[in-house]
């Protein structure tokens, strides 16, 4: 797909498997094309979503939007399910609709020992589980990831 | 609309070995963890990943032995818990294959 600006980067030399200039067909110009990437799935931690799929996202978006468009379905995970009546009532607060999800599951705190914004800017409200991260960092780093695994998934660590 | 509520287990079974998946959120915010536990254990194999700032669910996956390439801008966890570990180790030995776009 062609992408604007990219001309003077050192990718387009180092990475031709990714890039390619090409000439456009309307005027002649040179143009940067870029492979593009069709994820078999997008996987986004949401803060409120109904059982259809409709999924609100609470503070920055990141590229989630996008990468729902972009994969072929889309898996949410979800801090809460809410009646699809809220949806209704403020449409353009749903940043991924039903029709590109196949799979909604509630997890709350589902994006711990991460940070998952719950509308308050407060510090404390905003800072990774240190505990659980040292945790992580651990078992990387004594190859025990399989053991972290197990214990997190029970709501051990 | 098709109702779609679903376990984490059941979830987690739509992914097959060898597929491309993109993890939201940025770093430490908002990346689906809970799913990448769960698919963590789930023993697949090839996987690969996309993302401008992958972070910690797609560093789960990655430390999980489950995936073979990574494209990306930037992956780590920032402040304190810097690079991504789990995606340093698997390039560091080899088993995960690079691609930075950044």
């Amino acid at each position: 797909m062609p992408v604007g600006g990219m001309f003077g980067s050192d990718l387009l030399e180092y990475n031709p498997d990714f890039y390619s200039i090409m000439k456009s067909p309307f005027n002649g110009e040179e143009v940067v094309c870029v492979r593009s990437l069709q994820p078999d799935w997008a996987i986004v931690h949401v803060q409120e979503a109904d059982i259809y799929g409709n999924a609100r996202i609470l503070g920055s978006k990141f590229q989630d939007i996008l990468l729902s468009r972009a994969a072929k379905k889309t898996i949410i995970t979800t801090e809460k399910i809410v009646d699809t009546e809220v949806m209704r009532k403020d449409p353009g607060l749903t940043a991924i609709p039903h029709f590109l999800v196949a799979a909604v599951v509630e997890a709350p705190g589902g994006a711990k020992p991460g940070i998952c914004f719950n509308g308050s800017f407060a510090p404390e409200d905003n800072k990774a589980d240190d505990a659980g991260m040292k945790a992580y960092l651990k078992a990387v780093k004594e190859d025990t990831v399989q053991e972290y695994l197990a214990k997190v998934t029970e709501g051990r660590v | 609309m098709l109702k779609k509520l679903m376990s984490m287990a059941e979830a987690v079974d739509l992914v097959k070995d060898n597929q491309l998946l993109a993890l939201g959120g940025n770093a430490l915010h908002r990346t689906p963890a809970a799913f990448a536990h769960h698919l963590g254990k789930a023993n697949r194999k090839g996987l690969k990943i996309c993302g401008a700032a992958p972070g910690y669910a797609s560093d789960v996956l990655c430390a999980a032995g489950s995936v073979d390439t990574i494209y990306f801008g930037f992956f780590g966890f920032e402040n304190e818990y810097g690079l991504a570990a789990g995606m340093r180790k698997g390039c560091q030995s080899g088993k995960i294959r690079a691609v930075e776009g950044s």
